[in-house]
């Protein structure tokens, strides 16, 4: 017996003797047994195979009287809107009951068990509803809030657990809508999503879909990973579709190069039959379909033919089956038309030569395996990220700013992000520089994550160790200064485009509110088109949210860049700004919701209202010509709206000491 | 709701303990509980047969509720806690016709008299005197150290301080000095005072029946007032029939026909067995639930039978399992005091949580932050249940926890 299998029966063990202490107690007395049940569950469902064995007891738990008491011994009068915010109960206990009560209706729903007063139809019907509200968990994404709680393994397992036994068909809608959704914000990392277009792909191959808009969304998802062309829609498996390649001729090629192109460019997602039909087409003699099969435009086309040799070269290097999302990296960094900037072409020569320190190549064959080099893996990578540079996300760790930088690097400034990567990739260190004086991150200890992130992409598993640790230091060396730190920082670490005033909402010594009205004018006239003479944002400036829940309590601060500000197509001025997040639609509270989509929003971007928008920002950089000018008029009753918003929810408890605004001041 | 055999005896517990009406409920005699009038609402809510008592007010009515649960039909009372013993020997001399359990409750009441029957008894005990006052508590401490050899200036070697009437460890108090002296309260007096022995601290749980040991178990004591295991280590089980004679001497010496004792004893380094007190009701620290964790018997349903006038030797006999033989494992439990002045939050430490002899645990969240200085023993936050195979591995398990934070 291997020595987590043996954790798990002492413990089972333990949780069935309790669990008969439990079901031996009269009614009045089943109280007293049930927390140490839930005790020994929620360390059950840590372990292995806990949540299996977990629901083999739940009916038998149920029928125990471990509900007895609560409303969860009134199944069918449970509210599956309310499992969400449970689960999120920062007590263990709580949730090990919930999750117990959620095993218990999966029992009812498939007949193993039952409860008095509900049918196995209605349980199914509750707990398609948790899944559908619950999809958060089923992601590789966390939010803030979620990662401040912790156990999301454990959540993101039970409810995977749930849809494996009661299908996904019925919430294929919610789900398929939930995917668009992401891809919609065109993240790098895409795994998760993959995994569960897989598992609708299993689900509609099993139980079918019924005809309809959501079938349709749901299969050209699947097709757009398993079978967007005529050679791959079947799909028959990379060597049979490669056979097949060869019967073709070149109108059919042709037909699937564009077919594998516009699947790309529909969904952000990469099959394995485009990548290998990509390499397949760069190797071979005769007119080349490289273009087509990428789906260039008028730039990337221009690159194509100017820069040919080092594109086949980077196709070569970095597509592989286990690589796909090079290709639309690679389409992207094209159409960007960032090869026409004289450093990019021999940076990424030298990168394609480029060996990894062991200790940088460890930590990626750590994240991805070994099927392909970890050389392979981190060119890939770059192109993603130079290509999609909003797609980059910070993956389950408190690295923000580091994923921020890179972002900001890809868009801004790639040459020198390629700069730092092949630092990083060649002696496994990187040196900046802070006010003149070198911070070699090689001589630093650990920065906010101890350990180095491997659920992020491959640039930032290289880099984010680094940038972490040099960030944690320019903090160190700003402290004794006073105020807030970003000030000094956000310039030095991002670039001389960060603007050199900094204006910050709080007190950093009390964390009170500190001359809010006149925060919120300064951004105005910095950022408002009607308040600064329609100056556009130039470079994307670092800024800092006041990150709320769902019911508008402080949670956190968070990095973030500002992008633009404009006019959407309903008339309404909104900040589009990045997020390294891993999903930037997230509900604050109080009716601030923020948009990826529909609004405006280029892939990445994330939106939202001006006025709500700076009603949960807390720190902005702005140019020192905005003071200089003579200031325009900002509507008291603008700064009051806003101030309203931020009072009633992260600033609650944060109100000036001796109140001494009077609205609109310089 | 209860099923219960009419040709056996209808019993009556004094006080409330929900896990012995849970017991008494689900065995198969007749059962009526004798609590206090805030337990009424719970006991007409839930069908608890119940009769309202006050068990604060005077003794002069105990022959009003003794005749009320023979109107009943009551044949036995059955004290669950120290401060219903009395009562039970006031109601069960009437429900038995026999006088002396009156004077026997009281034996069992006032520790000073307990420990002089003992000492008439041929039990060995160590030095005892009453005290009414400090004064008369300083004067032992000299006189002790004095014994002892020791000069003025020596370290004095401890005294124990107990309420006459108060069970377990709630006030006992270590006495080393005369300033130890000053902190106790007017209204802890009278008290025993007891010369300290060193040596190693036991518990027994026996059920007696027509004046015969129907089962005795061993509770290890790994420090007093932190944890508890049974059944104890073969080291101390090797004593058990010297342990079995010694039960049998507060038997006869204490005149106890039937029931249910808890004696503490001390076997000190000179291998001598030292009597410590001995109580008439199940023990503190949830001993009765560790017995059954380790037996899979409900010590309370067996507190019944061995009070039940009808019980039968034979159904005695199918009851109980064989000491140490049928144990299926160890059952320890360990009570949280915290360690610092300022808490915010209950932690569970990871060598703690993650080890395989953890059961669970009844610790609640911090309702406030100060900690109040621990005067006498005092009272636990809540106890830690463990289980496991090697009593050795538990006993040093147990003794690790004290150098653990539960709550930061």
């Amino acid at each position: 017996m291997r020595d987590e299998d043996a954790a798990l029966a002492a413990l089972l063990e333990k949780l069935d003797a309790a669990a008969a202490r439990l079901a031996d107690a009269r009614p009045f007395a089943k109280h007293r047994h049930q927390r140490p049940v839930l005790d020994i569950a929620a360390r059950v469902l840590g372990q292995p195979g806990g949540v299996s064995a977990l629901y083999a007891r739940a009916g038998a738990l149920d029928a125990a009287g471990l509900f007895a008491g609560s409303d969860w011994d009134s199944p069918a009068t449970l509210l599956p809107q309310l499992v969400g915010l449970t689960l999120d109960n920062p007590d263990r206990v709580t949730v090990a009951l919930e999750i117990t009560s959620l095993l218990r209706m999966l029992a009812i729903a498939t007949g193993e068990a039952t409860h008095e007063g509900l049918h196995a139809e209605p349980a199914r019907h509750y707990l398609t509803q948790v899944l559908a509200l619950n999809l958060r968990h089923f992601f590789g994404a966390s939010s803030e809030a979620s990662r401040a709680t912790g156990w999301e393994d454990v959540k993101r397992s039970v409810l995977r657990f749930v849809a494996e036994r009661i299908g996904l068909r019925d919430v294929l809608g919610v789900l398929v809508e939930e995917i668009w959704r992401i891809l919609e914000q065109r993240p790098v990392q895409v795994a998760p999503v993959k995994d569960m277009i897989a598992q609708i792909s299993i689900a509609m191959a099993e139980q079918g879909a019924e005809p309809g808009q959501e079938r349709l969304g749901a299969e050209r998802l699947v097709g757009a990973l398993f079978g967007p062309t005529i050679a791959s829609q079947d799909d028959p498996g990379i060597g049979a579709f490669l056979e097949r390649l060869e019967g073709f001729d070149e109108h059919a090629l042709m037909r699937e190069a564009t077919g594998f192109a516009r699947a790309m460019h529909d969904t952000g997602l990469v099959s394995d039959y485009h990548a290998a039909f990509l390499t397949w087409l760069a190797a071979r003699e005769g007119p080349s379909l490289v273009p087509e099969a990428l789906g260039l435009g008028q730039t990337g086309l221009d690159c194509w033919r100017r820069y040919m040799p080092l594109v086949r070269r980077l196709i070569g290097a970095a597509v592989t089956p286990f690589t796909p999302q090079a290709v639309y990296g690679l389409s992207l960094v094209l159409d960007r038309g960032v090869l026409h900037y004289a450093p990019i072409e021999p940076a990424l020569t030298g990168q394609i030569a480029a060996e990894l320190h062991p200790e940088a190549a460890q930590r990626l064959r750590l994240a991805y395996g070994e099927a392909v080099s970890a050389e392979t893996h981190l060119l890939a990578g770059l192109l993603e990220v130079i290509g999609q540079p909003f797609g980059v996300g910070q993956g389950a760790n408190p690295t923000c700013q580091s994923a921020r930088a890179i972002a900001m690097w890809a868009l801004n400034d790639p040459d020198y992000l390629l700069h730092l990567v092949r630092q990083a990739s060649e002696m496994d260190a990187v040196t900046m520089h802070f006010e003149g004086q070198p911070i070699a991150s090689s001589e630093l200890p650990p920065g906010l994550s101890a350990g180095a992130p491997i659920d992020a992409d491959p640039v930032s598993v290289l880099l984010v160790p680094h940038l972490d640790r040099i960030y944690a230091e320019m903090g160190r060396l700003c402290a004794p200064r006073g105020g807030d730190p970003h000030r000094w920082i956000n310039p030095e670490f991002h670039g001389w485009w960060v603007a050199r005033d900094c204006i910050v909402a709080v007190d950093v010594a009390t964390g009170l509110l500190a001359d809010y009205e006149a925060f919120v004018a300064r951004f105005c006239r910095g950022y408002h088109p009607a308040y600064n003479d329609a100056r556009p944002v130039i470079h994307p400036q670092p800024a800092g949210i006041a990150v709320t829940d769902a019911s508008a309590r402080f949670v956190g601060w968070h990095a973030i860049s500002i992008l633009r500000v404009d006019t959407d197509q309903h008339g309404v001025v909104r900040v589009y700004f990045y997020n390294p997040n891993n999903d930037s639609g997230q509900d604050w509270g109080a009716g601030v919701v923020v948009s990826t989509s529909g609004c405006g929003e280029r892939y990445g971007e994330a939106s939202l209202p001006f006025e709500e928008f700076v009603s949960r920002l807390y720190l902005f950089h702005d140019d020192p010509l905005t003071a200089a000018r003579v200031p325009t008029i900002v509507p008291e009753e603008f700064i009051a709206s806003i101030r309203d918003r931020a009072t009633q929810s992260w600033a609650a408890d944060r109100l000036e000491a001796a109140p001494s605004w009077t609205g609109g001041g310089a | 709701m209860q099923d219960y055999d009419e040709s056996k005896g209808y019993v009556a517990l004094l006080g409330w303990s929900l896990n012995a009406i849970d017991a008494a409920d689900r065995f198969d005699r007749r059962y009526i509980v004798v609590a206090p009038p805030w337990a009424t609402d719970y006991c007409e809510a839930n069908g608890i047969p119940h009769i309202a008592w006050d068990f604060d007010r005077l003794n002069e009515r105990s022959y009003e509720l003794a005749t009320t649960l023979k109107d009943e039909g009551v044949d036995v009372a059955i004290p669950l806690f120290e401060e219903t013993v009395e009562w039970a020997g006031a109601v069960n001399a009437v429900l038995r016709d026999n006088p002396r359990l009156l004077g026997q409750a009281m034996l069992f009441r006032d520790k000073s008299l307990m420990k002089r029957r003992a000492q008439l008894g041929g039990i060995r005990v160590g030095v005892f005197e009453e005290a009414h006052d400090r004064g008369d508590v300083i004067r032992f401490l000299k006189r002790v150290n004095q014994t002892l050899l020791k000069l003025d200036g020596d370290p004095n070697d401890p005294i124990h301080f107990k309420a006459f009437d108060k069970s377990g460890t709630a006030g006992h108090r270590v006495i080393r000095t005369a300033e130890d002296v000053d902190l106790i309260p007017d209204e802890e007096f009278p008290a025993l005072l007891e010369s300290h022995l060193d040596g190693w601290e036991f518990a027994v749980e026996a059920w007696i029946k027509d004046r015969k040991i129907q089962f005795l178990n061993i509770s290890e004591y790994v420090t007093l007032g932190y944890s508890v295991f049974v059944p104890a280590t073969p080291e101390l089980e090797q004593h058990r029939a010297r342990i079995t004679e010694e039960i049998e001497k507060l038997i006869e010496t204490f005149d106890i026909e039937f029931g249910f004792i808890h004696p503490e004893y001390f076997l000190t380094s000179d291998n001598k067995l030292y009597f410590g007190e001995v109580a008439y009701r199940p023990p503190g620290f949830n001993a009765l639930e560790l017995i059954e964790r380790a037996y899979g018997f409900n010590g309370y349903q067996a507190l019944v039978l061995a009070f039940d006038p009808k019980a039968t030797q034979q159904e005695l006999d199918a009851f109980f399992p064989t000491p140490v033989e049928d144990a299926k494992g160890h059952a320890g439990c360990f009570g949280v005091y915290p360690r610092r002045r300022v808490v915010n939050r209950l932690e569970i430490p990871d060598a703690t949580a993650n080890h395989p002899y953890f059961e669970h645990h009844e610790l609640a969240e911090p309702m406030q932050n100060k900690v109040a200085k621990r005067s006498a023993f005092g009272t636990h936050w809540g106890l830690m249940y463990f289980f496991g195979d090697d009593p050795h591995r538990l006993r040093d398990l147990l003794k690790s926890q004290e150098e653990l934070d539960f709550y930061v």
